[in-house]
């Protein structure tokens, strides 16, 4: 299943909440966090990250691993923690309203 | 920073690199983690990354423009037609507009100019006056809410270091104005109120910023310099600002003087100052409202004053003309201006006609885009074949239109750039000149953008639609002959054509119109030799001041330059006039009926003897003033005119000793009177035929014609009228010479024709018929290219009909008759529109026109018979090269084709 239009960003956002990560490592917790129920492909991935980072919600900066590898590494600005909040509340009114439409016997 | 600048900042070249080699980077680092495949194609997500900094519509749209230049680029010929077009369609509409944004619109450059009003007196009859120094002392009194300043205009002789310099043209201002209108001085200081004490206390003078400029090269030090001002010593103390040019649109002050110098800068009876009989309206008020007052509330205000101070009338002294004057307040914030009140309807309706050529404009280059868009067809359709969206299509034609327009409008722009100072100086012919600051303002700029857009949009938009469904189809497929079979295909050029026509008809029926009015205008009698008269107007010394005391030193002056200049070689006749027979009436007396009752005031002039003679005007009974009539003490003798015979006498003989001398019985009239000399009976010698001068509109008054002498007035001033046999030109040197000989105080006003003088007061008329002729011009040139066009499409997509016809034994009448009929019926259906719209046009605006046509209606039917033939005759030609065309076509070639 492919997430919503819109979701993806949530859902990096989210990602980055616990620490900055690089762009594999946000590809495979996305992948491994949703038990493989969401396939997010790396050609969708990476195109969203340069958009987060264009809109000023995420950064990035190069860092070496302890594998003394170098990869880029993506954190949350506090510009995308006000939005992660703001898309989170959103969802939840979503998920909330689908919710109440799908199952109006249990109201 | 958001993400437009950061979108921005990867525009450049280096950072886009820069971001581009990190990504790499990236992507390498990423993969070498990741398992083989893992990822999917890298590429592709790079390729989407990149789109993210994209600017994808703008790329887009810098691509359309791009395409659209290259492929106007390939098609001179149809791109410099299209830019030309519109060039001249934008260029007289933006020209127009500068003019009505000059004239009407820009701001006075003064603090707060939108609480700036001014005043004036509208007397029944609807003409608009000044006001005397007395009546803007009671106003400024008054307390009416009004910060009131006033301004009164002279030209006067100026000598610097012992050196003549030419004229210059003063405003004498009083201590407010400055003040009034919150100006700060360039250098030095402005006047104010310290200037407006004592009379002819204060001789200090106020520089032009443009005459600084021109004549001191903006020096400073020139403040505290003398300089002679009609004889008088005068102190520069300062320099206006810059961006001031004085309150009234069109004039530019050179220097500005204390009203309290008046005495010496405008020589009078007197004082206008202190004297109370004198009653010239020389000044301009100009007020600043209290705040929260309104421009009604201060006119109410303002008039109950004048309405009811007893005072007010006493002090005018001029009874019968003010006694019903009404104040009228106007907002100042442009500034004050006759300029205005002449040329303001005449620019709108310029504007409207200049609309009507930027129509046709764009029917032409819309009729082009679709001939054009008719070949480009198999592009079209290869392109939405390969997959553009329709409205991607439709938005390239409609660019493609917007790069035309916006050609157009450059050229335009640089055309109005030249032609609007082009129509300053033909408006102001024969005038003082125009000084106007025609310098392109954000409305302008921004007019011409608006008008740019609409047009490109407009004209375009027929082609796009078309673009857009074009048929896939026809992809690649070639078009002989140009364009598409189905019947349909004609519809769109053929319906703009009709509309082009039509909008043509409109235009020639309104130019039609003011070129005709123009022409009555210009009938009269004497009007084919007007410029063999030489007009100089003459100030002898004390002519402002004329009194008992020196009337026969001014009439010796007189009769000798007469004398001088009649003896010149190639002088037919010379003569005085109180003003030439375009200028104002200035004169009038009360005059009592033969049939009795109240006085009514009959215009009248001075004349010497030869006046009607000189200026071309016949006399029709009884005989001119004589060297006799001349004499101090002669028995009192007028001429009169056919309208004072019909009018004042009912149409009694009007010659003879009958009613004038044994008048006082009460049966008989009373000769001109006023306050100074008693009621007293005269003697009419002869009558002058009624002549309307060109330029005058109106029939003449009732006129009374006295000598130099027997007027008693207190202008002294005449104007020298000399008709000359051959070309006026060579002689005039001579007549200025004797002109300037005589004593005089103020500068010597220029020499001119009688030519000059009419086409001075046809100004307006002149420039409105002149435009709108060669409005209707451009527009029948653009319709010939329109027709042909056209036409030579029909006849090209139509040569294997033709050669059928030809092949079965059609006669070249009957094949010419065939392209014919076409551009016959294309104008005829036009014309069905056009017409009946142009009378509709006229009647809507008749009231708006009314002040500008003269002897023709606006709904003229001969304006538009004429208009209906000019324009089938240029279908005629149009279709005549085609029709030959259509006539040599060979009927096997034709056939083969096929």
């Amino acid at each position: 299943m492919e997430p919503l239009y819109g979701v993806l960003d949530m859902l990096v956002l989210r990602t980055l909440l616990f620490g900055p990560q690089h762009g594999y490592a946000i590809a495979k917790s996305l992948r491994d966090g949703s038990d493989a129920a969401i396939t997010i492909e790396f050609g969708s991935l990476y195109p969203a990250l340069k958009r987060l980072e264009l809109k000023g919600w995420i950064a990035s900066k190069w860092e070496t691993s302890e594998h003394n590898r170098r990869a880029k590494v993506y954190r949350l600005t506090p510009d995308g923690r006000k939005k992660l909040n703001q898309e989170r509340s959103e969802w939840a009114g979503f998920v909330q309203a689908v919710a109440r439409i799908m199952n109006p016997a249990e109201e | 920073m958001s993400m437009f600048v950061r979108r921005l900042l990867l525009l450049l070249p280096w950072r886009r690199r820069a971001a581009e080699r990190d990504m790499q980077d990236e992507l390498r680092s990423i993969a070498g983690m990741a398992a083989p495949g893992e990822l999917g194609n890298l590429t592709l997500a790079a390729e989407d990354a990149r789109a993210q900094w994209g600017w994808i519509r703008l790329e887009q749209t810098v691509q359309d423009v791009r395409y659209a230049i290259r492929t106007l680029a390939k098609a001179p010929a149809f791109t410099l037609a299209a830019v030309l077009s519109l060039a001249i369609g934008i260029g007289a509409n933006t020209a127009l507009f500068t003019l009505i944004d000059t004239v009407m619109w820009k701001l006075l450059p003064v603090a707060d100019a939108e609480h700036l009003l001014t005043l004036e007196q509208q007397t029944p009859l609807g003409n608009s006056t000044g006001f005397t120094y007395q009546q803007y002392e009671i106003f400024r009194d008054s307390g009416a809410g009004l910060d009131l300043a006033a301004s009164g205009y002279a030209r006067v002789d100026v000598n610097i270091d012992g050196r003549d310099e030419p004229t210059l043209d003063a405003h004498l201002v009083t201590g407010r104005y400055f003040p009034v209108l919150g100006l700060h001085p360039a250098a030095g200081r402005l006047l104010d109120e310290t200037d407006d004490r004592v009379v002819m206390g204060h001789p200090f003078a106020v520089l032009g910023y443009t005459y600084w400029q021109r004549r001191f090269a903006g020096d400073r030090a020139v403040v505290g310099r003398m300089m002679t001002i009609a004889g008088q010593p005068f102190t520069i103390v300062g320099v206006a600002p810059a961006e001031f040019f004085g309150t009234e649109v069109g004039v530019s002050p050179g220097v500005y003087l204390p009203v309290k110098m008046q005495p010496a800068l405008i020589p009078s009876n007197g004082t206008l100052l202190e004297n109370p009989i004198v009653y010239s309206t020389w000044l301009r008020l100009i007020g600043r409202l209290q705040p929260g007052a309104t421009v009604p509330q201060a006119q109410t205000r303002l008039n109950a004053l004048a309405g009811t101070a007893a005072e007010w009338r006493m002090r005018n002294k001029f009874s019968g003309q003010f006694e019903d004057a009404r104040l009228v307040v106007h907002s100042a914030a442009a500034g004050l201006s006759d300029l205005r009140r002449q040329f303001s309807g005449p620019l709108f309706v310029l504007l409207g006609v200049s609309g009507l050529v930027l129509l046709i404009a764009c029917a032409n280059v819309g009729h082009l885009l679709l001939a054009r868009a008719a070949t480009r067809r198999s592009e079209f359709g290869l392109r939405l074949a390969l997959g553009a969206t329709r409205a991607r299509v439709m938005r390239q034609v409609l660019v493609e239109g917007l790069v035309l327009a916006c050609a157009g409008a450059a050229a335009g722009a640089i055309l109005a750039y030249w032609a609007a100072p082009a129509l300053v100086a033909y408006a102001s012919a024969g005038q003082r000149s125009i000084v106007l600051n025609l310098s392109p303002d954000l409305r302008v700029l921004g007019f011409a953008t608006a008008v740019a857009i609409a047009a490109g949009l407009l004209f375009a938009s027929a082609p796009a639609l078309r673009a857009a469904h074009a048929d896939r189809s026809t992809a690649g497929r070639l078009h002989l002959g140009g364009g598409g079979r189905s019947h349909g295909d004609r519809g769109p050029g053929r319906t703009l054509v009709v509309i082009q026509v039509a909008l043509s008809a409109v235009l020639l029926v309104a130019a039609g119109q003011f070129v005709r009015s123009l022409q009555n205008l210009y009938r009269h009698e004497s009007s084919i030799d007007l410029d063999r008269v030489i007009v100089v107007g003459l100030e002898p010394r004390g002519s402002g001041r004329r009194s008992n005391a020196n009337a026969a030193m001014l009439d010796r002056t007189y009769r000798d330059l007469l004398a001088r200049v009649a003896s010149l070689p190639g002088v037919r006749s010379a003569s005085l006039g109180r003003s030439s027979p375009l200028g104002p009436i200035t004169l009038g007396f009360p005059i009592v009926r033969p049939a009795g009752g109240d006085p009514v005031r009959v215009s009248g002039s001075i004349v010497y003897p030869h006046y009607f003679e000189t200026i071309g005007i016949p006399i029709v009974k009884g005989r001119d003033f004589t060297e006799d009539d001349l004499r101090a003490g002669a028995p009192r003798a007028v001429l009169v005119n056919e309208a004072f015979v019909r009018e004042i006498l009912g149409g009694r003989e009007p010659l003879g000793t009958g009613h004038g001398a044994t008048s006082n019985n009460g049966r008989g009239w009373r000769g001109p009177q006023n306050t100074m000399a008693p009621a007293e009976p005269v003697n009419i010698v002869g009558v002058v035929k009624d002549s309307r001068f060109p330029g005058l509109r109106e029939s003449p008054p009732p006129m009374v014609y006295q000598t130099f002498l027997q007027a008693n007035t207190g202008f002294g001033q005449m104007v020298l009228h000399v008709r000359v046999s051959a070309d006026a030109s060579g002689i005039v040197p001579a007549i200025t010479d004797l002109a300037r000989a005589i004593d005089r105080e103020v500068p010597m006003a220029d020499v001119h024709t009688l030519t000059d003088e009419v086409n001075v007061a046809l100004a307006r008329e002149r420039l409105v018929a002149a435009l709108a002729g060669i409005f209707g011009l451009v527009a029948l040139a653009l319709i010939s290219v329109g027709l042909y066009g056209l036409m030579a499409f029909t006849v090209s997509r139509r040569t294997g009909e033709i050669g059928i016809r030809v092949a079965l034994g059609a006669t070249r009448s009957s094949v010419r008759w065939l392209v014919g009929r076409q551009a016959l019926g294309i104008v005829g259906a036009g014309l069905a529109i056009g017409i009946p719209a142009a009378w509709i046009a006229g009647r809507l605006t008749a009231r708006q026109l009314a002040s500008l046509l003269y002897d023709v209606t606006s709904t003229d039917p001969a304006a538009m018979a004429v208009s209906a033939v000019v324009l089938v005759a240029v279908a005629a030609c149009a279709s005549l090269l085609p029709a030959q065309r259509a006539v040599r076509i060979d009927p096997a070639v034709a056939l083969r084709n096929e």
